[in-house]
């Protein structure tokens, strides 16, 4: 069959006698078929439970816990006070870059760029772009039950 | 650059303007040289000017694309790698290695990771594939003679991928940290330790240990625990697949620089009228050498040959490769959804999962080993690899090579080679079912007589006969191969198939796992 | 050519179709998806997403509340699936201890039957619903749990008195207000916890006497100190798990840790319970289990036939009612402590694992139903199980009339080297005091004080040839021709001839036992002649002969 061979050299395009809507349409679905897969592999790197501690959890205030004293569940980043209004808790944790903020009578100081937040929360000094978040408190028996990913507006406390 | 003619003209920032304009099809210009792969140069310079497509020769014989001449077996091996090592990498981001929190983050990925347990059937499946196929791939080439000159090296270069890809299963075994692969890995190390038992025999063992050694190498402990998971999770992830990698690259470039898979020397003729959007090259005469010839030496494997009905890899050849691709992937994802991975429970090192089985591919060895453990662990094992990488130094016949089962004595070998290899076997095995052996007999024979005197050794010394015979009877290496071969092969499958359907608790023999006492 | 472009396109397209199912499987199908989805709390929908408990002190990650939503911390009701009732209120909450340390069960999973744990590869499922109770096991210890029979008592004080009335106990009573509203009285169902006013009786029956009138007036009268005590042991025991008491009670009163030890205590000769409730289903026989493959199922019928699910098993079948099976399968459940961070550890849990304080009541009807009774019998009547010696009718008038307390008690302290008895002085065995209680209680048993011996312990001279030839002929049978025993006790034993005082074999071989095989020699029968006094010393020097195995 060569040697009738409509094409002149190697170098001249193959002669299209129709459009390849087969390989076309293989390639098309081998194509999608990839992307979908890749769609559902990039879903994977997305935790959907995270592995730390339930962000609810029940404290029990000691009764010598004097107004205006922080009290700091072990392991939690939020500062519990009671003062004869009720129960409310701050979180601990600088609307800045995440540092842990210490605890001092004129308020919250941040180790890591020197932001200072006053006993409520207020921004008084440095970067960190937002006072300090309150946290809803509920009462269950004679355990309060803090949850950190309610934020309530401050000033409200639990009775 | 159509501006060109008036770019004297322009201001600098009009030039600049024009610049930012044609960007798009001037980077385009910059990654993809060629154009439209439409004629025979830009279909070439498309294969040699892409990294991953430079493997392939740029064209490709007709003979090769035969859907009967490779049966896809060694694409799907690839894929099948390809797809483990994207699952792979995608379970790495949530597996643990470190004893009972791997069990834990395998129940993490098999109940919360999103797609998690799909990946993970994937990965387990496409790797079970890839030992299945990566057999039948051996054997192909094998029975198409394709290990002949010049293709011994790569012949090589195929066991070593067939010992790396089992032993890639192997430490994927122990990742999941369950009862499973804590006792199979046990048994495996033991195993690997069993030259000791040649050497306890010899009263060799307080001045040369290799066993222990090899043990020792492997756990990094005593027992098995967080240095062997760690050990395992290294070779599985990092050393193992770059060693599997780049033994790849080796065979892939040798198919093309051996002169593309083996054919038949009448391939042309056989293959008869071309179909018309075919493009065979050389019509005129033979004069290619594909080397520079001034400054290579030697003759390319081409030389010699009459005119050849090759056509342009691409597309021809990447449509087959993407094919076989797809299917591998239709294949795995369609396992996985059907059928999960298995997760037994947590590893406890003080009741040892009765019987501890190990993957399946590795049962006819367990099976083996209930007679000896050197022997059936690593003799016999060696033996065989030493044989299988001898075959294409011994048979250098030539007639036959590219066809299948083709060579001296042929199918009919064949034929009586599997009658053979698989009674054998079944004899023995019933002997040693029914009647127990040596140490039943004479409870005071030494080790060393049960080390070599023992159904493993005894099958493997009558296919060795036997294809002894074949090479008398019909004069021919390539006979006697067949018959080895195919004895080998199917020894594998019996001894597997009584590993993991006729075996129980303590390894006694029943017919069907139903009647299995329950503990 | 074109067959590798279909096989392409059909592969791509086969292969598209299979991850399309599987992304709905994994993003749409789920059990806990469809339930989220049409979960409703004050008829408004929630977010669909996995939730979980995560306690690290205890290595606890439960996912239980991805469909039990509700019983989540700070969750509400919620309605639209069975699966998201609000848990009944407890005293431990969810958000500090999570699902899985009471309730059992994979918390791992997010799957029903994966998260209950009935599938063959978790070996610690959910415990059933009827058996919840035995959860508390897992940090708990009920201490001084009494016998069933002083708890029933105790019980049956509390109802005839109708303390009920005003107390509230268990989800029942408290109507009445005593002082015509105001508080009821209190809530007594964890009073064995909060401990109570321990001069409770003095204040009440002060309030009865100054009421003229009026609930106190008519609804209080005088209680007896007896009936005092019994109530009194019968509240230590209120700790909110009633029907796990009465389980732990009836345990106290069959005996089972005269073989099987739990928590260090108890005999060696059947298995350690301490961690029985944990045993993996898949590690059992459940040939002859005709019921749903469960622990509870099994014990179950273990209890019923013990022989039957354990080959070679010197249990006995103990002939219980099926409400008192459920009882013991419920206790035995109940053994499953787990390693606990110091500060989850219950105190009762430290008492009994540090302070070695007893998990029983310690009076001697107690003692003897925890550690005696499966061999002597609930009421020292003695025991013969199919395939085992007989066990001695220790509460036998015949007996108790002739043996010493030194005598009982010293057998209870050596044991019979060889027998079934062990010296129970050993480690994990009885105190001195609490043996001292048992035999007490065996003098109650049997209404028979002991006549103190006014010979000396050894006095008997007799004709041992004649005695080897009597002892032959009417003794061996029984005793083996060496005393080796049999189908009666071994008296060929260091122990047994070293407690046993001359005058306690001359009265026990002429008395005999009533109501056991051992008839009284004094008179004839129909098959033998009776034995005279002399004769019967004879015996007794023969036996005094042996030097004891």
């Amino acid at each position: 069959m060569t040697e009738e061979s409509p094409k002149k050299s190697r170098l001249d395009p193959e002669p299209i006698a129709r459009r390849d809507f087969l390989g076309l349409s293989a390639l098309f679905a081998a194509a999608s078929t990839l992307f979908f897969a890749l769609l559902g592999m990039l879903k994977l790197p997305k935790t959907a439970v995270l592995s730390s501690p339930s962000k609810k959890f029940p404290v029990v205030l000691p009764d010598s816990l004097a107004t205006g004293e922080a009290f700091i569940p072990q392991g939690r980043s939020v500062a519990v006070f009671r003062d004869e209004k009720g129960v409310y808790a701050i979180s601990t944790i600088c609307t800045h870059l995440g540092c842990v903020v210490k605890n001092n009578p004129e308020g919250f100081e941040c180790p890591c760029h020197g932001s200072r937040f006053s006993v409520d929360g207020t921004v008084t000094k440095g970067p960190a772009p937002r006072p300090l978040p309150w946290l809803k408190v509920t009462r269950n028996g004679d355990k309060w039950l803090v949850d950190e990913t309610t934020i309530v507006t401050p000033g409200t406390k639990a009775t | 650059m159509s501006t060109n003619t008036t770019n004297q003209n322009r201001s600098g920032l009009e030039k600049f303007w024009d610049n930012l304009r044609a960007l798009p099809e001037y980077f385009r210009g910059t990654a993809f040289r060629t154009g439209v792969p439409n004629t025979d140069r830009t279909r070439s310079s498309f294969v040699f000017g892409n990294l991953f497509l430079h493997l392939h020769s740029v064209r490709t014989h007709l003979w090769s694309l035969k859907w009967s001449t490779t049966m896809g077996l060694g694409i799907i091996t690839t894929a099948a790698f390809l797809i483990t090592l994207i699952t792979g990498v995608l379970l790495m981001f949530y597996y643990k290695p470190y004893p009972d929190v791997a069990y834990l983050s395998m129940k993490d990925i098999h109940f919360v990771v999103p797609t998690g347990r799909f990946i993970r059937n994937i990965h387990r499946w496409a790797a079970n594939i890839m030992v299945v196929t990566v057999i039948l791939h051996m054997a192909r080439a094998f029975y198409t003679a394709a290990y002949r000159k010049p293709r011994e090296f790569n012949w090589l270069m195929g066991i070593a991928l067939l010992a790396i890809t089992l032993a890639m299963s192997f430490t994927g075994y122990l990742l999941p940290w369950d009862q499973l692969a804590y006792w199979a890995i046990t048994i495996g190390a033991n195993i690997a330790q069993s030259p000791r038992e040649l050497t306890d025999a010899l009263g060799l063992t307080e001045y040369i240990d290799p066993g222990g050694l090899i043990r020792l190498l492997l756990l990094g402990s005593d027992n098995v625990g967080p240095e062997a998971l760690i050990r395992f999770y290294l070779l599985h992830i990092m050393i193992l697949p770059l060693i599997l990698a780049m033994l790849m690259g080796v065979h892939f470039w040798r198919i093309r620089k051996d002169g593309g898979l083996a054919r038949p020397v009448d391939a042309e003729s056989r293959l008869g009228v071309l179909p018309t959007n075919t493009y065979p090259v050389f019509t005129q005469a033979p004069a290619k050498t594909y080397q520079l010839a001034a400054v290579v030496k030697g003759r390319t494997p081409l030389v010699g040959r009459g005119p050849e009905s090759t056509v342009p890899s691409m597309p021809h050849l990447f449509y087959a490769e993407l094919a076989v691709l797809m299917f591998t992937v239709f294949i795995c994802v369609t396992l996985a959804l059907i059928s999960d991975a298995p997760l037994k429970e947590l590893a406890n090192p003080s009741v040892p999962e009765n019987p501890a089985k190990a993957p399946w591919y590795f049962l006819g060895l367990q099976e083996l080993v209930s007679f000896s453990a050197f022997m059936g662990g690593i003799g016999i094992p060696t033996i065989v690899m030493i044989g299988l990488g001898l075959i294409p130094f011994l048979d250098r016949e030539e007639n036959g090579t590219g066809e299948w089962f083709g060579g001296t004595g042929g199918l009919d070998v064949v034929k009586r080679a599997t009658f053979i290899g698989l009674a054998v076997p079944i004899f023995i095995e019933t002997i040693a079912i029914s009647f127990g052996w040596i140490r039943e007999w004479f409870p005071q024979t030494p080790q060393i007589i049960v080390t070599f005197i023992n159904p493993a050794t005894i099958i493997t010394l009558a296919y060795a006969l036997y294809s002894i015979y074949l090479v008398r009877r019909y004069n021919s290496t390539r006979a006697g191969a067949l018959g080895l071969f195919t004895c080998f092969l199917c020894g594998f499958l019996v001894l597997t198939i009584i590993g993991t359907y006729f075996r129980g608790p303590n390894w006694v023999f029943y017919w069907s796992p139903l009647d299995w006492p329950k503990h | 050519m074109d067959k590798n472009k279909y096989l392409l396109l059909w592969s791509s397209f086969a292969a598209f179709i299979v991850l399309v199912i599987a992304a709905l499987s994994d993003n749409y199908w789920k059990d806990w998806q469809q339930i989220q989805k049409n979960a409703r709390a004050d008829g408004k929908t929630i977010d669909v997403k996995l939730r979980q408990i995560v306690i690290p002190e205890l290595n606890t990650t439960d996912r239980c509340v991805s469909c039990h939503v509700s019983m989540a911390p700070g969750e509400q009701a919620m309605t639209g699936h069975n699966a998201l009732l609000a848990h009944k209120s407890v005293v431990h909450d969810t958000s500090s201890f999570g699902c899985t340390i009471c309730h059992g069960g994979q918390g791992l999973a997010t799957e029903k039957d994966d998260a209950h744990g009935n599938v063959h590869f978790w070996p610690e499922p959910m415990l059933p619903k009827e058996f919840s109770y035995a959860g508390c096991g897992t940090c708990h210890t009920p201490l001084s749990v009494p016998n069933l029979n002083t708890l029933t008592k105790g019980k049956t004080l509390i109802e005839r008195y109708d303390c009920l009335a005003c107390h509230r106990m268990d989800g029942r009573g408290g109507t009445i207000r005593p002082d015509g509203g105001g508080m009821e009285g209190n809530d007594l169902s964890y009073i064995g916890i909060k401990g109570y006013d321990l001069a409770w009786y003095s204040k009440h029956i002060n309030n009865h006497n100054e009421a003229q009138t009026g609930t106190w007036r008519n609804s209080f009268g005088e209680i007896s100190e007896d009936d005092q005590k019994n109530i009194a042991s019968f509240l230590s025991t209120r700790i909110g798990a009633p029907k796990l008491i009465e389980a732990k009670a009836l345990f106290n009163s069959l005996g089972c840790m005269g073989c099987h030890k739990v928590n260090g205590v108890g005999g060696d000769a059947g298995a350690d319970l301490s961690r029985i409730g944990f045993k993996d289903p898949g590690q059992l026989d459940f040939s002859n289990v005709t019921a749903q493959h469960t622990l509870a199922n099994w014990l179950a019928e273990h209890f019923r036939s013990p022989i039957s699910l354990v080959a070679g098993s010197q249990m006995p079948a103990m002939g219980l009612s099926e409400k008192e099976i459920e009882l013991l399968t419920m206790y035995v459940l109940s053994l499953r402590r787990r390693e606990l961070p110091s500060s989850f550890s219950p105190k009762d849990r430290a008492k009994v694992i540090q302070f070695k304080e007893r998990e029983f009541a310690t009076d001697g009807r107690t003692l003897y139903g925890t550690f005696c009774a499966s061999c002597h019998g609930r009421n020292g009547e003695g025991a013969r199980y199919p395939n085992t010696q007989a066990f001695p009718a220790i509460a036998s008038p015949d007996f108790l009339a002739i043996a010493s307390d030194e005598f009982i008690s010293n057998t209870i302290r050596k044991g019979r080297a060889g027998r079934r008895m062990a010296p129970w002085e050993k480690d994990g065995g009885l105190k001195p005091n609490e043996i001292e209680a048992i035999t007490k209680h065996l003098r109650e048993l049997g209404k028979t004080s002991f006549t103190p011996e006014i010979t000396p312990p050894r006095w008997v001279k007799g004709d041992a040839n004649l005695g080897s030839r009597l002892y032959k002929a009417n003794c061996s049978g029984c005793h083996g021709l060496k005393g080796q025993g049999g189908e009666g006790p071994a008296l060929n034993n260091k122990e047994f001839l070293g407690s046993a005082t001359d005058t306690f074999l001359v009265q026990t071989i002429t008395k005999g036992r009533r109501n056991t095989p051992m008839a009284g020699f004094e008179n004839p029968s129909p098959i033998r002649q009776a034995l005279s006094q002399k004769e019967v010393e004879a015996i007794v020097t023969h036996i005094r002969n042996w030097k004891g195995e």
